[in-house]
């Protein structure tokens, strides 16, 4: 089943007196599941991509569908919900509320669905920081965390709504080899037990080896898929 | 909302600077309005119970004919209307439940004249002296001499118009019976005092618009000054009420007293008709009677009876009304006016603003000049609340738009904005109304006093009395809110704008 589905998707920029286009006519499907990791030069479009696949950017021409639904017509509020319910994000820049600790960060999105119980949070959220081994760090804040340790955690908090994507835009960009494969392996781990599909942007080779599919940009075009 | 106050209070925490700035201004900004409000309700608090309570009464009742409502601090020279019917318009007062008393009197400016010296103005509120004492709550503190008696002719003068009359007139007004006390002489008479003209009494005429007015002379029983805003009110000499009609040519109560025989009463009742008519056209010569007029039986023939007058039955030209405390002023005012107009009695009813002119003017105006003041306080506070959070707004992108980015909504975003800014405003500004309570009491326990005119209006009298009752800390609370919202309006605008991709763009 195609969790995403996009076709013809571009995206200008305007840059003082000229345009910058950084997509240029996208067609790209994805299948319920997948681990998917888009390569491509610098300025080839990757982040653009993700954004607009994150419903935290718009295209400015074509077709984005997620799990069926168009969300290029959707208003501030059904984007904002799609993506606390349907998407999980992990940036470069890791991105955690620096106030909260590590349960009360991984905690955020699901006491912004007003879903669960306070205990049934409590016991996702304690879940999930321990499949990403740092449950003796539960109580630490971002500041007093590891960079690997602070990606873990971000990707715990993708992952506790149990999102139907999860996107990651380099996310190991700002680590050490050792680290950044090691949440690599985690993503990949992630893909299997709770069949989430993984979209991550990257462009060293190495992160290649953990996808299922690659896509490939360059200057705002698929050129292999 | 557990989580937005958590994070709400970390992030206070967090930043701690910009936290203080903020709790500053807002402690400062409450603390300013608190004291102002404290002020604000002293004064009026004062300006009631010494303007109205002390001087004017809440209403204020002229004749229809008077065409200026101020007939307190009337321009000089300028008359106010007599009132016709007093004895009608007081049953109609003594009907109305909400009016707790009143008193009928008169004010006019008038001269005091001496044999070789220039007229000196003054201004004579003419009363029934022991009702005016009651009315007014004893505001009148004897120096020399004593009191007036209701049926008792005589004056009562100012320390104040007693120098002033001094300087125009070169004599030294004592009370009847009473010795000169040399320390309580002004500077000017002191030095005179070895050739000081001593006078027990004072030959006053009414001035108004028209020529009716004549010269009386009157015995000065008192010398006194206003306990309350002795400052503002000084120029207002009290006279006996009989001796006032006389001196302007009023219908006294004992002009009323008079019983006319038929035919004059006949003769006066043809008003209108042609009175030439009743005579004929022959010059008619009537030899008078030369000589024979003897001094002593003149002065019998036309000295003052003493008979039993009803001096209410004389003439006034207003009356001073207080009223019960569960009714409000416009309310009364325009009762009192249907009553009685439908009663059809020559009175209207003002307000004791309206009345007292200017005073009540000056009292408004230093009154707003504070509010405005507290006023320019609060946009000061907001300009600097609101410029400190919109920067911490600018600052928190990459926080905000991440939040966005998970799913937080742009109500979320605000909301948490509202609450860090509430619970500064809870604590800092909290702080501030109770540091202003206690400053207030404090203040106001030093009672702190003035002679100063406009200072007096301030302080609604001649001590400094702020104060500050349940409806202003409520009020002040309110104000706070008021300016803790619209402070946050606009860094919540720009919270509220930052979208994810905003916050990725800066990474």
């Amino acid at each position: 089943m195609n969790i995403i589905e996009i076709n013809n998707v571009k995206k200008d920029y305007p840059l003082g007196q000229t345009t910058v286009h950084a997509l240029r006519g996208i067609d790209l499907t994805i299948q319920e599941g997948d681990l998917i990791s888009i390569i491509g030069p610098s300025g080839s479009g990757k982040t653009t991509l993700l954004n607009i696949i994150g419903c935290i950017d718009s295209a400015t021409e074509g077709s984005v569908k997620i799990a069926d639904k168009e969300i290029t017509r959707m208003n501030d509020k059904d984007l904002t919900n799609l993506r606390l319910y349907k998407i999980g994000f992990i940036f470069q820049t890791f991105n955690l509320i620096p106030v909260l600790d590590v349960l009360e960060n991984v905690e955020f999105p699901l006491l912004l669905m007003k879903q669960y119980t306070r205990d049934q949070i409590r016991k996702r959220a304690e879940k999930l920081i321990g499949e990403v081994q740092l449950k003796e760090y539960i109580r630490h804040k971002p500041s007093e965390l590891s960079g690997g340790q602070r990606q873990r955690v971000a990707i715990a908090r993708a992952l506790v709504t149990n999102p139907d994507i999860v996107l990651a835009d380099e996310p190991t960009a700002n680590l050490d080899s050792e680290t950044g494969a090691t949440i690599l392996e985690l993503m990949k781990e992630m893909n299997e037990i709770e069949k989430t599909t993984f979209i991550f942007s990257t462009h060293d080779a190495d992160v290649l080896k953990y996808a299922k599919h690659v896509v490939k940009l360059r200057d705002g075009h698929v050129v292999e898929h | 909302m557990q989580l937005l106050f958590k994070i709400a209070w970390r992030n206070i925490l967090r930043h701690k600077g910009k936290s203080l700035v903020i709790g500053i201004i807002l402690f400062l900004g409450s603390l300013i309005m608190t004291l102002g409000n404290g002020v604000i309700s002293g004064m009026d608090k004062g300006i009631s119970e010494n303007i109205v309570n002390r001087f004017t009464g809440h209403v204020v009742l002229v004749s229809t004919n008077q065409e200026q409502d101020n007939v307190l601090f009337s321009h000089m020279g300028k008359s106010v209307e007599v009132i016709y019917g007093y004895t009608n318009i007081r049953k109609i007062l003594d009907r109305q439940p909400y009016i707790d008393k009143y008193l009928p009197t008169a004010r006019g400016m008038a001269m005091a004249l001496s044999e070789d010296a220039e007229p000196a103005y003054t201004i004579l509120l003419g009363v029934k002296f022991e009702d005016y004492n009651r009315m007014f709550e004893n505001n009148v503190e004897i120096i020399e001499g004593h009191v007036l008696k209701n049926d008792q002719r005589g004056c009562l003068i100012t320390s104040e118009s007693r120098k002033s009359l001094y300087d125009y007139t070169s004599s030294w007004l004592v009370p009847e019976n009473t010795p000169l006390i040399r320390s309580n002489l002004s500077p000017e008479a002191r030095s005179n005092q070895d050739s000081l003209i001593l006078k027990t009494n004072v030959v006053i005429m009414g001035f108004g618009d028209d020529d009716l007015a004549m010269d009386i002379r009157v015995p000065i029983k008192g010398i006194f000054k206003y306990k309350r805003l002795n400052k503002l009110w000084e120029y207002f000499n009290l006279i006996d009420i009989e001796s006032f009609r006389e001196c302007f040519s009023y219908v006294t109560g004992a002009d009323a007293a008079v019983s006319l025989p038929a035919e004059k009463q006949t003769l006066l009742s043809m008003e209108g008709a042609n009175l030439d008519n009743l005579f004929d056209n022959t010059v008619t010569s009537v030899a008078t009677k030369a000589g024979g007029y003897d001094f002593q039986t003149m002065k019998h023939e036309t000295r003052r009876k003493n008979v039993k007058v009803n001096i209410d039955a004389g003439a006034y030209n207003m009356v001073l009304v207080k009223l019960e405390k569960d009714i409000r002023l416009n309310q009364a005012v325009s009762r009192l006016n249907k009553e009685l107009k439908k009663q059809r009695v020559d009175a209207r009813a003002i307000t004791w603003k309206k009345a007292a002119g200017q005073v009540a003017d000056m009292a408004t105006i230093v009154r707003g000049s504070l509010f405005g003041f507290v006023l320019f306080i609060f946009f000061v506070a907001i300009i600097i609340i609101m410029n400190t959070l919109s920067m911490a707004a600018i600052e928190r992108t990459s926080e905000i738009g991440m939040m966005r980015a998970v799913g937080a909504t742009k109500g979320f975003i605000a909301n948490m904005f509202i609450a860090e800014t509430s619970l500064l405003s809870l604590f800092f500004g909290g702080l501030g109304i109770l540091t202003g309570i206690i400053l207030i009491k404090i203040v106001a326990s030093l009672n702190i006093s003035t002679t100063n005119d406009i200072l007096q209006l301030l302080y609604g009298g001649d001590t400094f009395q702020p104060q500050l009752n349940l409806g202003d800390i409520i009020s002040g609370i309110l104000q706070l809110v008021v300016v803790t919202v619209i402070a946050v309006l606009y860094p919540v605008k720009v919270a509220k704008q930052i979208t994810p991709l905003e916050a990725i763009a800066r990474d």
